[in-house]
């Protein structure tokens, strides 16, 4: 029989076969995306290390307040971000105790950087340096960068806590005077947040004992002592809140919330030393402990230094202000420095 | 009459074709992925640099302290502009330094015409180099007498633009 | 040799020519998952520099000027938005309204607009 080749299709088959071109296309289509996920993870390597740089130098982290920096190992958890700067209102300027808790690799490891700096589903390796131009800050964390990877780099200025420097030269301002019979003595640095927590300074240069350690030196103790005495017990260190005292339940091992030095020993002193003086105190308080007195706006802290001797051995009175005044509080300069981010 | 006989051909023929088509296209497919926005990575990179640098400048070390780049605008002085914003560019954090390079203008308002001044002029690895990246910041300048040319003696607000480019 | 059937040549063609028409369209739906903005020009199309920058000067104008006008004030207001547009390319408007006082500070509010064209940004801001 003549078989009739002509190419003609019949209506059921075109039916089939418009079915089975569909399929094929939607399936045709599905095949760029196999490919394109296996190319792309090379790709992004300068934007997740420009994201990086913006969380360290214009972040100032997660959570604010108390700072993520307070947070002690058993709720380092709760830290969501680790954002190096002062305010979001300061970019580009850093705190200094940020700066150390994020480079402390005994705090952090490896996966606490991914998942609080870098962020993103791929497992990225990274190296993060900083240098201040001095020299003074030189911290790395991570590891050796290899021939190609992404990278940026950001200028930033330290800034660092402020400290009250109570030497020699206020022992006129400090000393009791000669007709007042009592005996006890008691040195007050007062925390005014009505001055402190003014809106119009500048977050790099404004003190906030909430979110910065404050520091109180007493130096150069022997003018203060009375008459022929070598040395005046301090026989405890407390705070108020305005009229109603604060407890402060912490010892010589809690660092993270104050630290208390008498006299270049090299030891920490709890609140109640109970110990002779007779050069210097310094004492550290930091927002772990400030962020828990409760203090607002309008609140006033007092730092109370208590000696007690029968008849006493120190002079020491007065209110010393923690405030903007350059001649009782010292404002370090910011320094320079710079920040790189390496992401492979 | 219409036979199906010979549809059978045409089937083979088709999917024949097909084969040969997906298979062309997979291969040609794979090479020619590529990615747009490479060209503009070092761009933000320098761009960031350079505004970051130039916010430091305008950042007095202390509060009420001196204002690096207000002074060097109102002084017009180009050395000192150039080194401070070169140290602030080039420093990293180990190796050796960066070879980024500038040049700067200040666009100031004249009555009803915008002036440009050039306060750094650009230097020989002006040609043959990547491609340059424009950083500006504003610069509010107090009534000073004894400020010459170019700018005047009135309280003015300019903008002061670095081009940087990496050589 | 009978001579060759050429019946149905135009279907086939028409086949073929369909058969490429979809691999080009397969290889534009390919290109397509990559195609869009990009992570940096996004990046670099954000003026975020800029807008900083001009919030700083301006809140500089206010330390310096207040609400109070005035030439000097009018002469600096006029720099800002003249350098804006010509230089940055940007339409800039800002004004200050009369201080008011929160809780014991003075604020002035201040109301900023900027366009650049792709990117608006209005703000209204206490600033102390």
């Amino acid at each position: 029989m003549l078989r009739n080749d002509e190419g003609l299709f019949s209506i059921d088959f075109l039916v089939g076969f418009t079915i089975f071109m569909v399929a094929l296309i939607a399936v045709a289509s599905m095949v760029p995306g196999l490919l394109a996920g296996l190319q792309s993870s090379g790709i992004d390597y300068d934007a997740v290390a420009y994201r990086t740089g913006v969380i360290l130098a214009e972040d100032p982290g997660w959570p604010v307040d108390p700072p993520w920096e307070a947070y002690d190992v058993n709720h380092s958890g709760e830290i969501e971000r680790t954002g190096l700067a002062v305010s979001k209102d300061a970019p580009n300027i850093l705190l200094s105790t940020k700066i150390e808790k994020f480079f402390d690799t005994s705090f952090f490891d490896p996966e606490d950087y991914r998942s609080k700096a870098i962020f993103g589903d791929i497992t990225y390796s990274y190296n993060i340096t900083l240098r201040s131009l001095d020299g003074r800050y030189n911290h790395a964390v991570g590891q050796e960068t290899p021939e190609g990877y992404g990278y940026i780099r950001r200028v930033v200025k330290i800034k660092e806590p402020s400290v009250a420097v109570i030497n020699g030269s206020f022992k006129d301002r400090y000393t009791i005077s000669p007709d007042d019979n009592s005996t006890t003595r008691t040195f007050i640095v007062r925390f005014d947040f009505n001055r402190l927590i003014n809106l119009s300074i500048d977050p790099a240069y404004r003190i906030d004992p909430r979110t910065e350690p404050v520091n109180i030196t007493i130096t150069d103790f022997e003018k203060f002592l009375n008459g022929t005495a070598s040395e005046a017990t301090l026989k405890s260190v407390t705070f108020r809140r305005g009229s109603s005292s604060i407890p402060f339940p912490y010892d010589e091992d809690d660092t993270d919330y104050y630290t208390l030095r008498i006299d270049n020993n090299p030891v920490l002193y709890p609140p109640e030393p109970g110990v002779g003086v007779s050069s210097n105190i310094s004492l550290v308080l930091k927002p772990a402990a400030t962020s828990l007195f409760e203090l607002g706006p309008t609140s006033i802290l007092d730092v109370e230094f208590n000696f007690e001797d029968k008849p006493p051995d120190t002079n020491i009175t007065g209110i010393h202000y923690y405030d903007y005044n350059p001649t009782n509080v010292t404002r370090p300069d910011l320094k320079p420095a710079v920040l790189e981010v390496a992401i492979w | 009459m219409v036979n199906d006989s010979g549809q059978l051909y045409t089937m083979e023929g088709i999917a024949a074709g097909l084969v040969m088509l997906l298979t062309a296209y997979l291969i040609l497919s794979t090479t020619s992925i590529y990615t747009p926005g490479d060209t503009h990575i070092p761009d933000m990179q320098l761009e960031q640099l350079g505004s970051d640098v130039l916010a430091m400048m305008d950042t007095p070390d202390s509060d009420g302290g001196e204002n690096h780049l207000v002074n060097l605008i109102n002084r017009s002085d180009r050395d000192g502009f150039n080194s401070t914003f070169l140290k602030y560019c080039n420093a990293r954090t180990n190796g050796d330094p960066d070879t980024i390079h500038m040049s700067a203008s200040v666009a100031y308002r004249d009555g009803d015409r915008i002036e440009e001044h050039q306060l750094v002029k650009p230097d020989e690895t002006w040609t043959g180099r990547e491609s340059a990246v424009r950083v500006t910041r504003w610069v509010q300048l107090d009534q000073q007498s004894t400020r010459g040319d170019p700018y005047g003696s009135r309280a003015q607000a300019v903008l002061v633009e670095v081009l940087l480019w990496r050589a | 040799m009978a001579c060759m059937n050429e019946d149905g040549q135009w279907i086939v063609l028409m086949g073929l020519l369909v058969a490429v028409g979809l691999f080009f369209l397969a290889l534009i739906i390919n290109q397509s998952a990559l195609v869009g903005q990009t992570t940096v020009e996004g990046v670099l199309e954000f003026p975020k520099n800029d807008i900083r920058d001009l919030r700083e000067v301006i809140f500089d104008y206010v330390d310096k000027y207040g609400n109070t006008g005035g030439s000097a004030a009018n002469n600096v207001r006029d720099d800002i938005i003249a350098i804006s547009l010509d230089r940055k390319n940007a339409v800039v408007d800002f004004t200050v309204k009369d201080p008011v006082d929160i809780s014991g500070q003075r604020a002035y509010p201040v109301e900023i607009h900027y366009n650049n064209g792709v990117t608006v940004y209005d703000e209204t801001i206490y600033h102390y």
